[in-house]
């Protein structure tokens, strides 16, 4: 019985000694990590970065642990006058991950002192490059064209406006925004770093110059709208006049037809009355004589006739004439 | 003894299977029961249908698994992260969706406002919204090659529309490039995310409001009204012309209607007069002399009745006018 007590109180103790030894001896590295190793402040052999169940030195060496992925730094909105003098703000964001936690660990200690020299290396080589690009070169990349179409459709009414579409892009915000990683990322190396991405999230123009540009956009449309309105009175002036053309043209034809309708019906008239008439004119003129007096003499005429005309002749003389 | 027992009171507290020495067997029991309970938890996930699980054994991935009961290595040696893979999941930019009751309902404020405002290639100012719908395509990617994958899609998100508005008219994304601005602001995206072997797959990104600044949106209206004004007028000038016209055509058309109708009228009576003439004329020709007198005196027939006045005068000494009274006004100067 006594030994049974002893062995089940040593074995407790065997366990609990290999779980403390284990526990120090033993570490984990996740996926996303990567470890060194220190010895009383020294670090001891290369950084480890397979996931996975490790080995150290129980109680001498310790295990400082570092973030092996892709990291995010985010920039202050900067204001930074561009070479034209405009001032914009700029927003950039990074990502970067510890490359070599050796130097990590003894330059900047950790992701808070990185955090803060990147804010200085990062602003400063944004600041640089913005302040000395026109700004297109920001806005625009560099397969910036613009066609008669696009000129047509922005509906430019300046001449100025036309100048602004047509600046070329030399560069552009493509290549700008690589020779800032270019140049930020020849620094970072020296505290363990790698910057793998940089990019301009935001650009905006600065309070004072937004209001500038938004009373020029106002000024803009209103010349459109100015160009709309002046266009419709146009086209209709023109159409009205078209109008009163056609109707000119319309009813002038129409008067010359009927012109020439009646001027060939005159003139067949004429024809059929020579036809007919010319047969024997002094009866004609006799014939419409006697029809003029019927048609023309009525009971407001007064005639006054000799006894010697032609009607009262028998009133004279009722012998027949002398053979 | 036994009957000086039987006597006592029994006053002894009844431990009737306490043993001391029994702690030492029964505690180990106990301890077992727990770690195979506890060993028996924690050997067994499951994943939801739309989630794939990531295992991994002293952090290091072992295996990825699909829906149902898996089992793993107990007491946090294996550990399993489950992560929803086909869910299709959404950022919202410049917007955010507040409610989603009968209908949804949206918010904006500041800054939104700033997450939406950006440059335009003619150096005006737009306010783009956008979505993005992603799925997690590779989960242990997604867990361990970047820290803040949502922040990292957002960041870059924005920082790709802007750079595609930026190198687009204006006028364009708000009107006929909607498409191809979203078609290439995904493209764009997910080269990046591939090139931070992130483990998302963009599946779309879609424009949703685009519109002018809201303090410049008065005067696009004003343009819009503009262009309405214009087809307005000329709408009116093309209705007055058609109003105008046809009548005009057929007034024409009855104006040579009359020539016309004059022009069988004169021809007619000319025809009928003629041939008139042309009888009597045939007929006078047999027998002139009876023809003339007889159509002479038949004149005189009808004409002297009707006249008001026949003064017969003989010879010629004698003037008749100084018998008339010329006061009274009917007298007619001969014709």
């Amino acid at each position: 019985m006594k030994n049974s007590l002893n062995f089940s109180l040593g074995f407790l103790v065997l366990i609990v000694l290999v779980v403390v030894v284990g526990a120090s001896t033993l570490f984990q590295v996740d996926e996303a990590e990567q470890a060194i190793i220190v010895q009383f402040g020294a670090p001891v052999g290369e950084p480890i970065t397979d996931a996975g169940l490790h080995l150290k030195l129980p109680f001498v060496q310790e295990v400082r642990r570092f973030d092996k992925r892709l990291l995010s730094w985010d920039g202050d909105p900067n204001q930074i006058p561009t070479r034209g003098e405009q001032f914009i703000s700029v927003d950039t964001t990074a990502r970067w991950r510890i490359a070599d936690p050796l130097v990590f660990l003894q330059r900047v200690q950790n992701e808070r002192g990185a955090t803060l020299r990147l804010n200085d290396i990062l602003d400063s080589v944004v600041r640089d490059k913005i302040s000395s690009s026109d700004l297109v070169e920001i806005v625009r990349s560099k397969d910036w064209e613009i066609s008669e179409d696009d000129l047509e459709r922005a509906q430019v009414a300046a001449e100025e406006e036309e100048e602004i579409l047509l600046q070329e892009v030399v560069s552009g915000r493509g290549e700008l925004v690589d020779t800032i990683l270019e140049t930020a990322g020849a620094v970072v190396p020296d505290f363990g770093i790698e910057l793998v991405d940089i990019r301009i999230k935001r650009i905006d123009y600065v309070k004072e110059v937004q209001e500038r540009v938004f009373e020029r956009m106002i000024a803009e449309r209103q010349r459109i709208a100015e160009q709309f309105r002046s266009e419709g009175e146009g086209r209709a002036a023109e159409i009205d006049g078209e109008t009163e053309m056609q109707l000119a043209r319309i009813t002038s034809e129409a008067r010359r037809e009927a012109e020439v309708i009646r001027g060939n019906a005159d003139a067949e008239v004429t024809r059929i009355y020579n036809e007919s008439f010319g047969a024997d004119p002094e009866f004609y003129a006799f014939f419409r004589t006697l029809e003029s007096y019927s048609s023309s003499l009525d009971e407001s005429s007064t005639l006054i006739l000799g006894v010697d005309s032609d009607y009262f002749r028998y009133l004279k003389d009722i012998a027949p004439p002398a053979k | 003894m036994t009957q000086f027992d039987r006597n006592r009171p029994n006053v002894q507290i009844n431990f009737p299977d306490f043993d001391p020495r029994k702690l030492f067997t029964t505690v180990p029991v106990v301890l077992l029961v727990i770690l195979v309970a506890a060993g028996l938890y924690t050997s067994y996930y499951t994943v939801q249908p739309e989630e794939e699980a990531v295992v991994k054994r002293f952090g290091a991935v072992v295996a990825i698994r699909g829906p149902g009961l898996h089992f793993k290595l107990p007491f946090g040696i294996d550990k399993a992260y489950n992560i929803p893979t086909a869910r299709v999941l959404k950022q919202e930019f410049g917007f955010r969706t507040a409610g989603t009751g009968n209908r949804t309902s949206y918010r904006k404020d500041a800054a939104l406002l700033e997450e939406s405002l950006m440059l335009t290639g003619d150096l005006k100012v737009i306010d783009v919204e956008w979505v993005v719908q992603y799925r997690i395509s590779n989960p242990s990617s997604y867990l361990h090659n970047v820290r803040e994958p949502s922040k990292t899609l957002r960041d870059i998100s924005e920082a790709v529309m802007r750079r595609i508005v930026g190198n687009s008219l204006g006028s364009d994304v708000l009107t006929e490039k909607r498409v191809e601005v979203a078609m290439n602001a995904r493209q764009e995206l997910q080269e990046i995310l591939d090139s931070f072997d992130i483990g998302i797959q963009v599946s779309t990104i879609e424009l949703q409001d685009v519109t002018p600044p809201e303090k410049v949106k008065p005067a696009f209206n004003e343009v819009n009204q503009a262009e309405q004004e214009r087809e307005r007028l000329i709408n009116e000038a093309e209705k007055r012309r058609n109003q105008v016209i046809p009548r005009a055509e057929g007034q024409a058309k009855q104006i040579i209607a009359q020539a016309e109708g004059y022009s069988a009228e004169r021809v007619n009576s000319a025809r009928g007069e003629t041939a008139r003439f042309t009888a009597i004329l045939s007929e006078y020709e047999k027998v002139p002399e009876v023809t003339r007198q007889r159509l002479y005196l038949e004149m005189v027939d009808k004409v002297l009745p009707n006249l008001g006045r026949v003064y017969i005068m003989e010879g010629e000494g004698m003037s008749p006018l100084p018998l008339l009274n010329l006061s009274e006004g009917n007298l007619q100067p001969a014709k």
